[in-house]
């Protein structure tokens, strides 16, 4: 054998190898074949232990052709590996497709009351500014619901509430207006405070239920003013509502404000009564021992059905109770 | 109040739209509830409008009101109804007693008036437009005088009065039938007119029948009084109703004006009717009229206060529109006193809101409250609330008065808090859980289609111990039913399992610093064995379970209803966390399954391995239960995973085996457990 027959022998087996490794169908089948080349007993192998009637000076050359020829055939195999994993890869993109537009394996999905869901919203507003949220008894005594806000007994002012009367000579609350008066009393001004809650008047057609939420505030600082109150609120309804709302203020009566007055927003062309408010009657302070020479203080109202009515478009106040799943499952 | 537009002109000159008067009212703080154009057969164009009067403005109960108001807001004049000189033919043979509580007292006698006269056009067709019904005309009248004036009046038929007329306290089970045929039993806090003989009408509420007017009247006595509003209030009330009299003298009339309220109704009836006039007979006891003191008003703090610049001028000249009469101090406040109309003008703030009121609320200035930093405060019950929905349950919120029914079923015989007023019996009872409200909103979920439901509620329940002392625990209780997950196109669940319900509340309480522990309970609405009370340190705080077979039956629900219950403040909250190191060296396990007669529990097992295990014991865990073919009746065998982990060394297989002998031995000493092999 002469160099030239070696190399023409190197070229057949190198276009051999390299069809021969593109036909593999299987990763297996691959290797068997790229065995039967530079196995031990591959073509290759063969071919070396022939090169020893090679004259000793053209050994060398035939060496590097050699050489030359694995690293082909290993390219080779390389590159025949990466397209049948490519191969297998497309086959099982191809088996696998799905419908993607087939639903989901969702699980249940939970919901929050929307009344729960709006106390959260409004509290998170006052939080930020600083109120703490205090809770208090559902079942009061006349004394925090009426007397300690100025509501003495038999006062007209008493028909504005239809009251609940209990069978231990309490009542249930007919505002959250008793968490201030106890709130005042285990603590000393100045106070930012919030109480949510339920609250239950004897009333019930389409717009009142026998119970409802409500949610109060009170501001006793130094410097506590109408100004500030009107600010509060107006900056308070913005934040419920997303958007700037056009309010009102107009006087109106509680018996533990003075100045009272009632505020109304716009809402779709009408005016809307959405809260209550005022400066804290003195007589409320001074029960509860305010210093009303040193302290001011205001406090606002506001009924929690009816703002989640307007924000969330409901009609029906009754719906909030019924705990219909459809209506719950939506917020 | 419902009134006439047209009516107002009387008294001021008031040209301003019905929508001018109406803003400017509400602004004012006489809310307009709604109001009416209408057309008037006397004088065109007119207008109902109907006022929700707040109970401190009881001066605005009348026509005169509501213009005083008016006339103050556009700077007019206020006119009074002119009235004809009237001459009283006769000097009447009573005379009229006032009392403390009742210090003014006006009367008098028309007789011999013409019975078939009826009530003039525009009298009339004034009270039909302020919803009043037509009587005769001399009910009309009164009812024509306490809307245009605010005073109550009341006509006797004189014949059927017995001598003087006195303002009495009525006496012990003194009783009276009133106009409406009603009979109340009275108590000495009620006043009454009475004349020689018996109460003759409930003073300042109704008339008494015996003395009415009726239409063989043909003389009648004419009174016009005050009564203190103390004495007035809660009376009709108490009794069950309200009167147009009632409820202006509970709020308070202006006690200077029954002279003339009289003399306004004499002069009506007068051109109605005709008839002789008698004398007026009154009796006034000066001292017990209201005593408005002087209140002082500091400006400059009213300006700081409602963040104002009002000078004292314009301040004295709005006091003066109010009929306040305001002079100036020399400490520089201004001193008022209040009209005998208005009774809600007391002390200093209630100046403020006039002024206020006046300068329009919406006028005020505005300023923004400055946010205070506070810590955030994540309350247990928002947690547990978002825990609850991630794990899927709805939020309901129910009535917290439920029946007697379902307190009988779910209540578990405990006293409870009742509503003595409810609004039905339906709602009579104070709830002392909140089972009821969770299985009926099931219930009616159920017949709207909904098999798997997931509610939760968090609200307060009420209860009352031996001395009547009532306390509000607040709970968090939730309802399964159904199925584990919601079936698709793929997968079909399997319903739920009591160990699905436990599984959950230990997830849901895994985030409080306690452990728990759980055991059976009796709760009667529960299934016995499928049931479990819910344990921090050997105290209850609540329960889980399936509902017991019989209470389901009763309901109407076939599938097992899964409900849990606790309560939300004696959980505690893990204040603060901190790391805690994990071994660095390798856990080994060993799976063991023991044979258990069937009633040894897995808490019971658990302790005695965790007793036994060593010093390296890490966890437990148990993979399998059989009951069956393969091991004698009455046992069961588990299946465990016990594991050892040391945070200094790796342990050696000698180390565990020592350690599994010791479990070995004791589960055999103690529950008789014997090693499957």
């Amino acid at each position: 054998m002469d160099l030239d027959s070696l190399k023409k022998l190197i070229a057949d087996i190198s276009s051999n190898a390299k069809s021969s490794f593109e036909a593999a169908l299987t990763e297996t089948d691959l290797e068997d074949k790229f065995r039967s080349f530079l196995g031990k007993k591959g073509e290759v192998n063969l071919l070396l232990k022939s090169l020893g009637s090679l004259p000793q000076d053209k050994r060398k050359d035939a060496g590097l052709l050699l050489n030359g020829l694995k690293v082909e055939l290993e390219n080779y195999y390389t590159s025949a590996s990466q397209s049948l994993i490519f191969k297998a890869s497309e086959e099982r993109i191809k088996k696998d497709k799905l419908d993607v537009t087939l639903p989901g394996f969702q699980g249940y999905k939970g919901s929050f009351h929307p009344v729960t869901q709006t106390i959260k919203d409004i509290t998170s507003f006052f939080e930020r500014m600083g109120f703490n949220v205090e809770t208090g008894p559902e079942a009061e005594v006349d004394y925090y619901n009426f007397e300690a806000l100025n509501v003495p007994e038999d006062h007209p002012a008493k028909d504005m509430h239809d009251t609940f009367y209990l069978s231990n000579s309490g009542l249930l609350r007919t505002h959250t207006s008793p968490v201030q008066i106890r709130t005042m009393e285990k603590s000393k001004p100045p106070h930012r405070m919030i109480c949510p809650g339920k609250v239950y008047r004897k009333d019930s057609d389409l717009t009142h239920t026998p119970m409802f939420h409500q949610i109060e505030g009170l501001v006793v600082e130094e410097d506590a003013s109408f100004a500030q109150l009107k600010g509060l609120l107006n900056d308070f309804l913005e934040d419920f509502f997303g958007e700037k709302v056009e309010l009102r203020f107009r006087p109106s009566y509680f018996p533990f404000t003075e100045p009272s007055a009632e505020v109304d927003i716009r809402w779709k062309k009408n005016w809307l009564e959405v809260l209550g408010c005022g400066l804290v009657h003195p007589n409320v302070l001074e029960a509860v021992g305010v210093d009303t020479k040193n302290y001011s203080g205001f406090a606002f109202g506001l009924g929690v059905e009816r703002m989640a009515m307007l924000k969330y478009d409901i009609p029906d106040l009754r719906a909030f109770f019924e705990n219909d799943l459809r209506f719950l499952k939506q917020f | 109040m419902q009134f006439s537009k047209n009516w107002l002109k009387d008294f001021i000159d008031l040209d301003l739209s019905t929508e001018e008067i109406c803003y400017q009212l509400t602004m004012a703080g006489i809310e307009v509830d709604n109001f009416e154009n209408v057309k008037s057969a006397i004088t065109g164009n007119d207008a109902i409008i109907k006022l929700d009067i707040t109970p401190n403005r009881g001066d605005c109960f009348s026509i005169l009101g509501v213009a005083r108001e008016l006339a103050i807001l556009n700077n007019l004049k206020l006119k009074l109804p002119k009235i004809a000189k009237l001459k009283s033919t006769y000097q009447d043979t009573i005379s009229v007693n006032a009392c403390a509580e009742g210090p003014v007292y006006f009367g008098r006698t028309v007789k011999d008036f013409d019975m078939n006269a009826v009530t003039l056009p525009h009298i009339a067709e004034r009270l039909t437009l302020s919803d009043q019904k037509l009587i005769d005309p001399v009910v009309d009248i009164t009812n024509y005088i306490i809307l245009e004036l605010g005073q109550p009046l009341h006509a006797f038929d004189r014949d059927k009065l017995n001598g003087d007329i006195s303002v009495r306290l009525a006496k012990k089970d003194e009783s009276i039938t009133l106009l409406d045929d009603q009979t109340l039993n009275l108590d000495a806090s009620c006043l009454v007119i009475s004349d020689e003989k018996e109460a003759v009408a409930f003073a300042g509420v109704m008339g008494g029948k015996d003395s009415s007017v009726t239409s063989s009247t043909s003389s009648i006595f004419l009174e016009s009084a005050y009564f203190k509003p103390s004495v007035i209030r809660g009376k009709a009330r108490k009794f069950g109703f309200q009167t147009e009299a009632s409820l202006r003298f509970e709020r308070g009339v202006d006690y200077t004006i029954q002279e003339f309220a009289l003399n306004r109704a004499t002069d009506l009836l007068n051109q109605t009717i005709g008839g002789e006039i008698g004398s007026v007979i009154s009796d006034t006891l000066i001292k017990e009229l209201p005593n408005h003191k002087k209140i002082n008003i500091d400006i400059d703090r009213t300006n700081k206060i409602l963040g104002t610049t009002i000078s004292t001028n314009s301040a004295i000249k709005y006091f003066k529109g109010l009929g306040l009469s305001p002079e100036a101090t020399k400490s520089g406040k201004i001193s008022v006193s209040s009209p005998p109309w208005r009774y809600d003008i007391n002390i200093e703030a209630d100046l403020v809101e006039e002024l206020a009121r006046l300068e329009g609320y919406d006028s005020l200035p505005e300023e923004s409250l400055l946010p205070i930093y506070k810590r955030e405060n994540i309350s247990k019950e928002n947690h547990l609330r978002n825990s609850l929905v991630s794990l899927g349950f709805n939020e309901i919120v129910s009535y917290a008065f439920i029946s007697q029914e379902d307190h009988n079923l779910y209540g578990q015989d405990q006293k409870t808090l009742n509503v003595s007023n409810p609004i039905s019996q339906n709602m009579s009872v104070m709830r002392t859980n909140l089972v009821s409200g969770l299985i009926n909103t099931f219930l009616y979920n159920l017949n709207h289609g909904q098999n798997n439901q997931r509610l939760f509620e968090i609200g307060n329940t009420f209860h009352i111990d031996k001395s009547n002392n009532v306390s509000e625990k607040k709970l968090v209780a939730g309802l399964m039913s159904g199925k584990k997950s919601s079936d698709n196109w793929k997968e079909k669940f399997d319903n739920l399992t009591f160990y699905d319900l436990k599984g959950l509340v230990q997830d849901l309480l895994s985030d409080f610093s306690q452990p728990n522990s759980y055991s059976l309970c009796n709760v009667d609405f529960l299934h016995p064995g499928m049931s479990s009370a819910i344990s921090f340190e050997k105290k209850t705080i609540g329960f889980l379970g399936s509902i017991h077979p019989v209470v389901l039956n009763k309901v109407g629900v076939k599938d097992d209803l899964f409900i849990f219950s606790f309560e939300l403040d004696k959980l505690i909250f893990e204040s603060s966390k901190s790391f805690e190191e994990y071994s660095k060296f390798p856990s080994s396990a060993r799976d063991l399954a023991f044979v258990f007669d069937k009633e040894v529990n897995a808490d019971e097992i658990k302790e005695v391995i965790q007793n036994s295990a060593g010093e390296f014991y890490k966890d437990l865990e148990i993979f399998d239960i059989y009951e069956g073919e393969r091991i004698d009746a009455g046992k069961k065998s588990i299946a465990l995973s016990i594991s050892w982990q040391s945070s200094s060394k790796t342990l050696l297989d000698g180390d565990i085996d020592t350690a599994v002998e010791k479990i070995v031995n004791s589960i055999k000493k103690e529950l008789d457990g014997t090693l499957r092999t």
